[in-house]
């Protein structure tokens, strides 16, 4: 689990000019693992405070918590 | 104001935290006749507009009194909602997914003061607060949505709208008078929250103009990949533009792509959508979801376009108000308006509702656009054909 | 004495329907009188700023409100729909207006004490205004700030132990009719399965995981009054399998005029006399009834269960007995690709606890709409564009004529190689034996 989280906190660190994912760009990082897996672990790094949702109000995508032009825009 | 904490603990927010527990459990809300009865109804009647009676195999009898509302609505309305369920229902109470709000009873003498005191309560502007009706052939509540009480991307506003056409229909509201039930829904743009495709009067909001691109502040406060990518037409290019003698980066958008569905707006605030003489109102008419006697259908656009007239859409409430007058002189019992129009034919319901068929009448959109177009003979001649 | 003027919304007080324009004046008034003495948690006039934003564009024509991307509360990725105004100067009370959707109870059954509740805490941390309910079934309290969210999750779980509805690429808030609880029709216990669900899939309805959002309605029977197979990606809707069971005494009584025909649905207008022939017998759509002038016969063979005779005449037919639903798949609105209805894929299923046959074909179903479907695509699209077939091979049910209106009228079939014998690999050797080249 470690190491995938780790992964994923790399993944997103190494993204410049766009902070927020969908669900299946992570589950491009695990080509060999099931989408409910990939699940556990972002929801693993949500629940840590590490990454939070961002929400079209129809679709919704992950990014670091903190992270992004809207953020700044919004508080 | 001081900050009153309801017990949260931001700096431990995992602690003592109550998640995933869902909706509380249907049977504490159902009212005792309900609970002793469920499953074992035997038959139902409406006894006069917004009065249902529903007869159990045991013996026992709910009537149900249905009242329309605005769904958007304020807590002292609910509360005073509470205070009628709780003087004549025993404290019960449910809403419809038509925002309908019926009171039970589980006796006949108990109907007419609840009628008596549904009816004589009035907001202060004169308008009823609980007007019971909105059962059988005639016109029950609207169901909408947030319109410019609370949306960002709507071509239309719902709540004003809504209780326009509502004024125009109330008659219908308060009996039923019809051949059949009409169904009216609004959405206030096509993204459809709560789909209104299949109703026999679906009010839609519709934009006609691309989003205003706003250059100089766009790479400042939204990510250029995240607004590209939410684009459902690929209609957005990253773009460099000059402004203010230096260039910066931006977005281009295709207008010939563009559905103008406001997905760029969401993401990035740089791209309003909103356009005073371009949004307005479509009418499609003849959609059901019911399976009773003809399959579901989709509503079909019959009026392209009218313009937002706030406050009381003068236009609009005339054009629904027209067709249903026209309907229900000349369908037959049972049939729905779209079932009314499909026997005479689309054309005649044109000349008959004295609409005018434009060419924007006509499906342009992808595949299903051939098999609307007619490959027969045979139509019926009317004042279209000169 | 109001904050704005609002004469265009003043137009919306007259006449008959409930004015929203004087509910929310009623909510301004009880904010600033504040009989209950609460230390308000958001801005006093927010209501009074609701209208005044809305007056603006009822002049401009023109929304004013901004999306936010703000979600949920901690751990959450939906229940939450962030709202700014775009005129927070002039309308600071609702400069951060948030809505919070609140999960209602199946069937949308409530005490006046849980609402009162619910009241409490939205009169305390919110604006006073809701939507009962919102078009997904939610109760949608519509206007908080950021800093009461938390709070608002932690009464709602804590005091009226109940929770956040959905919104987002995720499981959205199930709905359903009233099914068994008031209603004859009802062919499985709505209630009850829509609970069950909701509360089985908790982590779906909470953590977005799809490619899109996801909705769930159930209909009891093929009246739709939730508008299941318009509204909802998996639209459950009752049926039944066996015969209309029929009470001859009481079709006689409808025909005497002792019950009123259609449930009494047409009692405002003289549409004269009740005749069975023609509004039941004749309406049949598969004209598989006939009446004798004492006995009602129903060839139940051919019957489609449309539910119109049954409505005619409730007291006199009734559904059959062995009773479930048909499951249909894909229902979305006109973006992107055109409105569409949900598709029948299972005629019938029986609907009983623990519902394990329906949630193997929902979870077959989102296992290969995760694998398979694009970044904002409803199921109903990845159906249209990896065809029926391979949604029939994913959830392994076996084609049937049901599945169609029609066969296809194009001959184009694309065969599986396995399908045909020898495969694709031909015999160049063995074919020119036979043709000279």
């Amino acid at each position: 689990m470690e190491e995938q989280k780790q992964a994923i906190m790399e993944f997103l660190e190494g993204k410049k000019g766009k902070s927020k994912f969908y669900f299946s760009d992570f589950c491009k990082i695990f080509p060999d693992l099931k989408q409910r897996e990939v699940k556990k672990f972002l929801t693993a790094l949500v629940n840590e405070g590490k990454l939070e949702f961002w929400s079209s109000g129809s679709t919704t995508m992950y990014g670091i918590k903190g992270a992004g032009k809207q953020n700044a825009e919004e508080d | 104001m001081a900050f009153i904490s309801s017990g949260y603990n931001p700096e431990k927010p995992m602690e003592n935290r109550i998640t995933d527990i869902g909706p509380r459990h249907f049977e504490e809300f159902y009212p005792p006749v309900i609970k002793a009865n469920k499953g074992k109804w035997d038959y139902h009647e409406i006894v006069k507009p917004g009065v249902l009676k529903h007869v159990a195999l045991s013996g026992d009898v709910c009537y149900t009194v249905r009242v329309g509302a605005a769904r958007l609505m304020s807590i002292t309305l609910i509360r005073e909602a509470c205070d009628v369920a709780d003087k004549h229902c025993g404290g019960h109470l449910r809403f419809t997914t038509r925002n309908n709000i019926e009171f039970m009873v589980d006796a006949e003498a108990k109907v007419q003061p609840l009628i008596d005191d549904l009816m004589s309560r009035k907001f202060a502007g004169g308008s009823y607060k609980f007007p019971v009706g909105g059962t059988g052939a005639g016109v029950s509540n609207i169901v909408h949505t947030q319109g410019w009480a609370h949306c960002h991307t709507p071509a239309t506003d719902a709540s004003g709208p809504v209780k326009a056409v509502m004024d125009e229909m109330f008659e219908h509201f308060q009996s039923m008078d019809l051949p059949a039930m009409v169904r009216i829904a609004l959405a206030c743009c096509l993204n459809m929250c709560g789909a209104v495709h299949c109703s026999d009067i679906g009010i839609v909001g519709i934009h006609r103009k691309p989003p205003i691109i706003e250059h100089d502040r766009l790479d400042n406060i939204c990510e250029i990949p995240l607004a590209i990518s939410a684009c459902p037409t690929a209609a957005i290019k990253p773009a460099k533009v000059d402004y203010d003698g230096k260039k910066v980066n931006t977005v281009a958008v295709n207008p010939e792509r563009c559905m103008y569905c406001g997905n760029c707006y969401t993401m990035c605030p740089a791209m309003p959508l909103a356009d005073m003489d371009g949004d307005g109102i479509v009418i499609m008419v003849g959609g059901k979801v019911s399976n009773r006697i003809s399959m579901p259908k989709f509503s079909k656009v019959v009026v392209a376009y009218i313009p937002n007239e706030p406050p009381r859409w003068p236009t609009l409430t005339k054009t629904v108000k027209h067709i249903v007058d026209v309907y229900s002189k000349n369908a037959k019992k049972y049939e729905r308006l779209g079932e009314w129009a499909e026997r005479i034919g689309w054309e005649k319901f044109f000349e008959l509702c004295d609409l005018e068929f434009t060419h924007h009448c006509i499906d342009d959109f992808r595949d299903p656009a051939y098999y609307t177009w007619r490959q027969s003979t045979q139509f019926k001649f009317t004042n279209a054909v000169k | 004495m109001a904050k704005h003027k609002t004469p265009l919304l003043d137009e919306l007080e007259s006449g008959p329907w409930p004015s929203f324009v004087s509910d929310i004046k009623m909510e301004a008034e009880h904010r600033h009188q504040n009989p209950d003495g609460l230390d308000y948690q958001i801005p006093v006039d927010c209501p009074d700023d609701l209208l005044g934003v809305m007056e603006l564009s009822y002049k401009d024509k023109e929304t004013h409100w901004k999306h936010g991307g703000i979600v949920g509360v901690f751990g959450y990725g939906g229940g939450v729909i962030g709202r700014y105004c775009d005129q927070p100067e002039k309308f600071p009370g609702v400069a951060h207006f948030h809505t919070v959707r609140v999960a209602q109870p199946a069937g949308k059954y409530y005490t006046t004490e849980y609402l009162r509740g619910i009241m409490d805490i939205w009169d305390l941390r919110g604006s006073g205004m809701t939507n009962m309910h919102g078009s997904t079934g939610d109760m949608v309290l519509l206007g908080t700030t950021t800093p009461q969210l938390e709070e608002i999750f932690y009464d709602l779980t804590h005091t009226m132990n109940t929770d956040l509805g959905g919104s987002g690429g995720n499981l959205r808030t199930p709905a359903d009719c009233l099914g068994k609880s008031r209603c004859e029709f009802a062919c499985y216990d709505t209630n009850a399965v829509c609970h069950a669900l909701t509360n089985d899939y908790q982590d779906e309805l909470h953590r977005p995981a799809f490619p899109y959002k996801f909705k769930f309605k159930f209909d009891g029977c093929p009246n739709s009054c939730v508008a299941a197979l318009a509204r909802s990606d998996f639209s459950v809707v009752g049926t039944w399998k066996d015969d209309i069971r029929i009470d001859q005494d009481r079709v006689k009584a409808y025909v005497a005029g002792e019950f009123k025909p259609n449930a009494g649905a047409h009692g405002s207008r003289d549409w004269g006399k009740f005749d069975i022939v023609a509004e039941v017998v004749d309406r049949c759509p598969t004209k598989c009834m006939s009446y004798d002038g004492a006995k009602l016969s129903i060839d139940n063979s051919n019957c489609t269960r449309c539910m119109h005779c049954i409505n005619v005449m409730p007291a006199a037919l009734k559904i059959g007995e062995e009773t479930g639903a048909s499951i249909l798949l894909g229902a979305k609105a006109p973006i992107l690709d055109g409105a569409q209805m949900s598709s029948l894929l299972m005629p019938f299923v029986v609907v009983e606890e623990p519902y394990d046959e329906i949630k193997e074909i929902i979870e077959n179903i989102w296992d290969w709409w995760m694998e398979e479907g694009k970044n904002r695509e409803r199921v109903g699209e990845t159906m249209k564009r990896l065809s029926f077939q391979k949604l029939l091979e994913v959830t392994g049910i076996p084609a049937m004529p049901q599945h169609v209106k029609e066969p296809r009228s194009n001959p184009y079939i694309f065969f599986k190689e396995e399908e045909v014998p020898g495969g694709w690999t031909r015999d160049q050797q063995a074919f020119r034996e036979r043709h000279k080249s």
